[in-house]
């Protein structure tokens, strides 16, 4: 990998997000592949994922190296998109209904994005009838359900129940603080991760 | 000695009889008066009776009076979006644009709900503070920076160094004015409640979040009542540090692991609690779950003292009562530990095909079957094999007596088979009729024909 493009994934890591401004652009103007660059913010994400899996670093670690992330993405997008490049496999995301909570939820949407998911994020208490309408419009291969109140848990029962009932062929995936693989098993959710790094895990294990 | 003694006696880690237990009755009380979450968090009237009704039915030994960590958010000019079973929630940051703390309304707490909340303190201590100890409970200093300035205070860690630290700090003044307002209403206990600790690592917690912390916690020592830190969500991480700070008690949710809480709480000379699990046991599972998993707590929590029997957080609206009922009396009866202790775990595959159960109908004979301990060793056991007895004595048909005991498959598979849901229990023609209870002698054989009469 060429030097920019190590440094850009050193600011992934690092999240200091005018470095990898910086570096994405001297990479776009030296006019190296959008799929490479891409390759390069997918490489430094997996390696925040997988220190933040470890406890080596926590929630605000994550969340500026996702910011450094997004702030490159803005500019390699409209390249990629030129270039018709586009993610192969697409996740619906939301939390909950009854949930305003969004912190978890954008976390594992921006790891997905960040290891090239199209992610249609539906945003906070959001009722199973729009996960349903999300579906049904962006034919995604995951749903994945957010919740961080203990009193919220029975809504993501009742979203799953919904999703299951309609037949939906997108596998559900579950998380969130209160969230324990137990819930998850008990539920019928199709999945659960831990942490947003697992999120990513799972939802890769669940496309191949 | 009172619940509330022994109690506050746990708190200050002293020996206690037994464990006390205290349930986190938060807007599940309005499910218990039969209103949704806003009402009940809007109404003193329906506060009190609410907590009347918990103590009624869950014999704590501490409640808090009201669980809502919106209260400080709200009077300091967030909006809420309120929800039918759940605490509202916060829907703007008034800091959101940038750290103008002068551009908040001045706080009091003679503002917003909190009238409401601490004419409740007051009329809870005159109704039943004598027994119960109550907990004031208030929002922690990073979860208020969240709700005052959203999610980029956990991203200003990075960038502005000297803006968050005066805004956790004009937190923790917020909460020694909650502390001191709770404490003049007739609060025991003044819980710190910060759930997102669980969300950074030990480094931002002793940096940024320990001295805001401290500065309420010191306070509260002063005016000479008891501190709580409540984490919910996954503090494993953070245990050591928390333990550092200098509140009195540490309480924990079902994700941090028990023996490893009492293990660092008590290294550091502090109580703890926790973490009966919220949804799997005492939401979705039954009274057997739930006297399971305080076995599991109270086994956990191991030798020595300073433990407090609590769920992980906040009860679900609809949690069911019964479960809580189950663990208010297991915590008084160590029989129903005994018995607790010898279920068979939930996720068993065992059908116990091995152990056949009759064919009722086709007996000629009424059969009862006392599922038990062991009638030699419980007290309660033998009562009910001699109750069941006594009437099989007195009934003028045919009927056949049979104990079943659950220290071995027989009973575990009576149980199972006939969905036993209390230990000891009288089934009738493997219908279970009379679980914990004892029934009278006239009562069992008004069963006994019953189920005779059904046969011809």
């Amino acid at each position: 990998m060429d030097e920019t493009l190590q440094q850009l994934t050193a600011a992934i890591k690092a999240g200091k997000r005018k470095d990898a401004i910086a570096s994405t652009q001297a990479a776009l103007d030296a006019g190296t592949d959008p799929q490479t660059i891409l390759n390069a913010l997918t490489e430094g994400m997996d390696d925040v994922g997988r220190r933040f899996k470890a406890n080596e670093i926590f929630v605000p670690e994550v969340l500026v190296a996702a910011r450094a992330m997004q702030k490159s993405m803005d500019l390699l997008e409209p390249v990629l998109l030129a270039s018709g490049i586009q993610p192969e496999h697409c996740v619906v995301i939301g939390t909950v209904e009854g949930d305003l909570h969004d912190i978890g939820k954008n976390l594992v949407s921006m790891m997905l994005k960040g290891a090239n998911f199209k992610i249609v994020d539906l945003g906070t208490n959001v009722a199973p009838d729009a996960f349903i309408e999300a579906v049904e419009a962006n034919k995604p291969a995951i749903v994945a359900l957010s919740a961080l109140l203990t009193t919220t848990m029975p809504a993501m029962k009742e979203t799953v129940a919904l999703l299951k009932e309609k037949g939906v062929s997108a596998r559900v995936i579950v998380g969130g603080a209160p969230v324990t693989r137990e819930f998850s098993d008990q539920i019928g959710a199709d999945g659960y991760s831990a942490d947003a790094a697992s999120a990513v895990e799972l939802a890769r294990q669940l496309c191949a | 000695m009172t619940g509330k003694d022994i109690l506050l006696k746990a708190l200050r880690s002293e020996p206690v009889d037994r464990i006390p237990w205290l349930p986190f009755v938060g807007v599940h009380g309005g499910s218990l008066i039969g209103v949704d979450a806003e009402a009940y968090l809007k109404n003193a009237d329906h506060i009190v009776a609410g907590l009347t009704e918990a103590v009624d039915r869950y014999r704590p030994d501490g409640i808090p009076v009201v669980f809502d960590l919106q209260l400080e958010a709200e009077i300091l000019g967030c909006q809420l979006a309120w929800a039918r079973e759940t605490p509202p929630s916060v829907a703007s940051h008034p800091l959101g644009e940038d750290y103008d703390l002068e551009s908040l309304p001045t706080f009091s707490t003679d503002k917003g709900r909190m009238p409401l909340v601490l004419d409740a303190v007051r009329r809870a201590k005159e109704a039943f503070g004598d027994e119960v100890a109550l907990y004031g409970l208030l929002t922690g200093p990073l979860t208020l920076a969240l709700h005052l300035r959203g999610d980029d205070v956990l991203l200003d860690m990075f960038d502005e160094e000297e803006a968050v630290p005066q805004l956790l700090d004009f937190c923790a003044d917020i909460g020694i004015r909650m502390a001191d307002a709770f404490i003049e209403a007739g609060a025991d206990v003044i819980a710190v409640v910060d759930p997102m600790i669980s969300q950074i690592g030990p480094d931002h917690f002793s940096d940024w979040i320990a001295p805001a912390l401290n500065k309420v916690f010191d306070h509260i020592r002063e005016k000479g009542a008891l501190s709580s830190l409540f984490v919910c969500g996954n503090a494993t991480r953070n245990l050591e540090a928390m333990a550092k700070t200098s509140c009195d008690n540490i309480s924990v949710d079902e994700n941090v692991s028990m023996p490893e809480l009492a293990r660092v709480a008590r290294a550091a000379g502090k109580s703890f609690g926790g973490n009966l699990q919220l949804t799997v046991v005492l939401l979705l599972g039954d009274q057997q779950d739930a006297r399971r998993d305080a076995a599991r707590c109270l086994d956990e929590a191991g030798e020595g003292n300073g433990f407090v029997l609590a769920p992980g957080c906040d009860l679900p609206y609809s949690v069911k009562p019964e479960n809580l009922s189950a663990v208010a009396e297991l915590v008084r009866d160590p029989y129903q530990l005994e018995i607790a202790r010898k279920l068979p775990p939930k996720d068993t595959s065992d059908t116990f095909e091995d152990i056949t159960i009759p064919d009722y109908d086709s007996e000629k004979a009424v059969i009862v079957d006392v599922v038990t301990l062991d009638s030699a060793g419980c007290a309660p056991c033998a009562y009910m094999v001699k109750a069941a007895r006594e009437a099989g004595r007195v009934f003028d048909q045919p009927v056949e007596i049979r104990e079943h005991k659950i220290t071995g498959r027989d009973g575990l598979g009576y149980m199972n088979k006939l969905g036993v849901s209390a230990i000891p229990s009288i089934c009738v023609d493997g219908k279970e009729q009379f679980a914990s209870i004892i029934p009278g002698r006239d009562e069992l054989v008004t069963s006994l024909r019953n189920a005779a009469a059904g046969k011809q």
